[in-house]
């Protein structure tokens, strides 16, 4: 990729999560603490050993007709439609206008795992089969839709996906390559195979009586993730573009790092050496030190590894500033959406960057002595953010860390 | 191969125009022989092949889908009056329909 001479800027954001069906929602929820974990409703799951989820709301279908004509919904999943109208909401409340761009400079990156074509899928016939299992239909229907010739394109890095996805875009835009593109991502793993397949590698919470307090990032008794499912799209734009178009500016996309741990294709490398070296090196990327970041948006799974490790590589980072600066896991709140997880929480961190405002951890009623950060517990925290650090850390050792800066306007 | 009937082509016609009408979400009275698919109502290519699914049943067609997909290279078919046009054909020749020019 060539030298980096553009700021590239977040000028659309769009959430779909068991929270909420656009930003503004699931922004409100987060904030107030809210959980949308449940009872797993999408298929019978009464003989698995975990019984929730964090599933999007039974009304999304409703809503997506507002955006989808029946033709094409007929040719997607229940988790590319979740993409699809993702992505509409966003250039739709971002303001932009195709018509003034040049759209071959345009593009669409998307991270997923799988298209979500399973046995949960409602009504799930042989028909258009192959075109609702591609999960690159997620990107190609957005392309078609707003008429996009630039790269267009799905990357799949398990729960690193659609932080890959920004990443990749942030460079198009960056080397002068693309003016904007529609980056994100989708994913829903509730079904029955996958559940069982994560349950075999004891990955998930067993929490079933009290789905609230299931998914507990950092807490002593954390005993696993819990799936979630949603969509999240990140519009990256060029600063020369957005400053034409007098865009709606949410944070800076100041940098990342990609990273492979190269060691296990499950847990992650002790200590969290690899997290670290995943974080230290976007800060390098990026200009930032550890000095500049008031905020870290941690992958924080609740999963006994992940969030030990995950404590242990930011004491490493920050250093004596690691007990100060506050570390949130909203995947207390939306569970763990796998390859939206990135997109997600880059969306969420960017609305931290430009209000001030951190969403809290839930359920650290009973904090784990060994993890002594600032995990906002309980609560939502105002607090000034000049910038913040998203982490994504993958099965297959995928790592990801982007940074976000609040932007200000030179003149 | 069926013997054609006026009652044949208005069936065909009408089974058409509601097939496009339901699945492009429109107002049947706004649909023409002249209506192109693609460019006028966002329809697709696969919509031909789901009709031609639906008068194989109706109709007990022999008829290859390979066959088809040979003429429709030859004879594009793009707007509604287009694809009654071939429907006939395909009911009347079935895969003899391989054998007109």
């Amino acid at each position: 990729m060539s030298e980096k001479n553009h700021k590239v800027l977040v000028t659309g954001l769009g959430i779909i999560s068991a929270l909420g069906l656009d930003l503004a929602e699931n922004w409100a929820n987060l904030c107030a603490g809210k959980s949308g974990i449940r009872e797993i409703t999408l298929f019978d799951a009464s003989k698995l050993q975990t019984r929730i989820a964090a599933q999007v709301s039974g009304s999304f279908e409703e809503y997506a007709k507002e955006y989808c004509k029946k033709r094409i919904s007929h040719q997607m999943t229940r988790v590319t439609r979740f993409c699809y109208v993702c992505a509409l909401d966003a250039v739709a409340r971002s303001g932009i206008d195709f018509d003034a761009f040049d759209r071959s400079r345009c593009g669409v990156i998307l991270g997923a795992v799988t298209s979500g074509n399973s046995t949960a899928e409602q009504g799930t016939t042989a028909k258009n089969r192959i075109i609702k299992g591609m999960s690159n239909s997620m990107s190609a229907w957005i392309s078609m839709h707003f008429g996009l010739e630039g790269p267009n394109f799905v990357v799949n890095t398990a729960c690193a996906s659609s932080a890959y996805a920004m990443s990749l875009a942030h460079d198009l835009i960056a080397s002068g390559r693309a003016d904007l593109v529609i980056a994100g991502g989708a994913d829903s793993t509730i079904n029955y195979e996958e559940i069982e397949g994560f349950n075999e590698l004891y990955a998930l919470s067993t929490f079933n009586e009290d789905p609230v307090r299931a998914s507990r990032p950092f807490s002593a008794e954390r005993d696993g993730f819990v799936i979630g499912e949603g969509a999240g799209i990140v519009i990256l734009e060029s600063e020369k573009s957005a400053i034409r178009r007098k865009a709606d500016v949410y944070a800076e996309f100041a940098g990342y790092a990609l990273t492979s741990e190269a060691y296990n294709i499950m847990s992650p490398k002790k200590d969290g050496e690899g997290m670290a070296k995943t974080m230290r090196l976007a800060l390098g990327n990026s200009g930032t030190s550890p000095e500049d970041i008031d905020y870290i948006n941690a992958h924080g799974t609740s999963t006994t590894l992940n969030d030990k490790y995950e404590t242990m590589a930011i004491r490493e980072v920050f250093g004596s500033r690691a007990g100060s600066i506050p570390v949130s896991s909203v995947k207390s709140m939306i569970g763990h959406t796998i390859g939206a997880a990135g997109a997600i929480e880059a969306a969420i961190t960017s609305m931290s960057v430009r209000n001030d405002m951190v969403a809290p951890t839930m359920n650290l009623e009973r904090r784990d002595p060994e993890l002594d950060l600032d995990f906002v517990p309980e609560k939502a925290r105002r607090h000034v953010i000049r910038n913040a650090i998203s982490n994504s850390f993958a099965f297959g050792g995928h790592n990801a860390t982007i940074v976000l800066r609040k932007y200000t306007a030179q003149d | 191969m069926a013997k054609i009937t006026d009652k044949t082509r208005e069936e065909v016609k009408k089974t058409v125009y509601e097939f496009f009408a339901d699945e492009c979400e429109i107002d049947i009275a706004t649909l023409s022989d002249d209506t192109n698919v693609i460019k006028d109502i966002e329809g697709d290519s696969l919509m031909f092949l789901e009709l031609l699914e639906i008068f194989k049943k109706k109709y007990g067609l022999d008829i290859e889908l390979k066959t088809v997909g040979k003429y429709v290279v030859k004879h594009p078919a793009e707007t509604i009056g287009a694809i009654i046009n071939m429907t006939m054909l395909i009911i009347e020749h079935e895969n003899g329909i391989s054998n007109l020019d």
